[in-house]
């Protein structure tokens, strides 16, 4: 049983790739439209999936702390 | 599935006669190319060769692992949220402590040895060698956190450098087969609430009490409670995406090396050039711009 619910646990790790996939298009479309500006926006883009990633990261910790013994 | 001595030996004389009969292929195709000139049939033929016998001393190697060490494929992952303990001078440890004080004291003797030998003798004129890459990441590094908290930025940059070398020196750990002490929630955390006092220590620095105060209520009093408590979840947040990120890591590394059993034979090593050299990297620089942007946030 916790093994299923671990595993529900990891579901907001489609949010978290949601939201990643959504900024890396934007910064995409950024640079192309700005390539002289890319350093900037590499760095946003960084500080910006690392937050995004942190609700997937809460998910993984919960899930080990209901996985692990 | 337990393999029996036969097939074993079957298998290293037939991974031996492979891997033979690709280097004399090799040296015979590399030998034509010398003679008769390149085409593409005898490129492609070299190529192909080198490529079995590279497989072939693989597939020995993995199995002479495999039949020494008696492990073969699907051996059982073990992991726990926290690291072991280890007894020391009759008081237990946790072994992750033991070794970040270890890598501690190896960084601390580096130092030493950097400040007493190495920087007498650096030449400010005329840098060559290594002081032009200690010169360009102290300078990298300066500007950076120059750049993002401004007027602190100078007394800043020392804690944050020595931060990301002691997490990459951790993340390093793990090739020596140890468990990393980023990978353990008491060191990240405590990572955490240094940074949660560097914010208030800043933050109070600057404006002091009424100020900060005054700041965290900034549209209305109402909020004050929940801007304190985002703030009290600074430390958490930080503590717990590092120690995500690096136990992630650790298990992806763990799970591979046990499918591939005796057979890891140079190919964790691919894994690793990301787990355990490109991901802390970013995980520190993370780490620090967070720290730093919650600082400039506290001051401004």
């Amino acid at each position: 049983m916790t093994a299923i619910g671990a595993g529900m646990a990891m579901l907001t790790a489609l949010g978290a790739g949601l939201g990643m996939g959504f900024a890396t298009a934007k910064a995409v479309d950024a640079v192309a439209r700005q390539p002289e500006a890319s350093g900037k926006i590499n760095a946003i883009l960084l500080l910006g999936c690392a937050l995004a990633e942190s609700t997937a990261i809460y998910a993984f910790v919960i899930a080990l702390i209901l996985a692990a013994k | 599935m337990v393999k029996t001595k036969t097939v074993t030996i079957i298998e290293l004389a037939v991974s031996a006669a492979v891997f033979a009969a690709g280097l004399v292929m090799t040296v015979a195709a590399k030998s034509a190319i010398r003679q008769h000139g390149e085409n593409k049939k005898r490129k492609r033929r070299s190529r192909l060769s080198l490529a079995l016998t590279v497989m072939a001393a693989w597939f020995f190697i993995g199995t002479l692992i495999a039949a020494y060490s008696g492990k073969t494929k699907g051996m059982e992952v073990e992991f726990s949220l926290f690291s072991e303990r280890v007894e020391l001078f009759g008081v237990t440890f946790a072994r992750t402590s033991v070794l970040m004080w270890i890598l501690t004291a190896i960084i601390l003797l580096l130092c030493l040895i950097f400040r007493l030998f190495l920087f007498p003798r650096f030449d400010p004129d005329h840098p060559k060698g290594f002081q032009n890459i200690m010169e360009l990441a102290v300078e990298a590094m300066d500007r950076f956190t120059c750049g993002t908290v401004g007027e602190y930025g100078e007394q800043l940059s020392p804690y944050m450098f020595s931060l990301g070398v002691f997490m990459i020196a951790s993340a390093f750990s793990e090739l020596f087969g140890q468990r990393p002490p980023t990978s353990d929630l008491v060191v990240t955390l405590s990572m955490g609430l240094i940074t949660f006092v560097l914010i208030n220590y800043y933050g109070l620095r600057k404006k002091g009490l009424g100020g900060r105060i005054k700041a965290l209520s900034n549209p209305t009093p109402i909020i004050l409670p929940m801007k304190i408590l985002s703030d009290v979840a600074i430390p958490i947040s930080l503590a717990c995406r590092l120690f995500g990120n690096m136990i992630g890591g650790m298990i992806v590394m763990d799970l591979l090396k046990s499918v591939l059993g005796g057979y890891a034979a140079g190919i964790p090593a691919v894994a690793g050039l990301y787990f355990n050299l490109f991901h802390p990297i970013i995980q520190a620089y993370i780490f620090i711009i967070l720290s730093l942007t919650f600082i400039n946030e506290a001051i401004e």
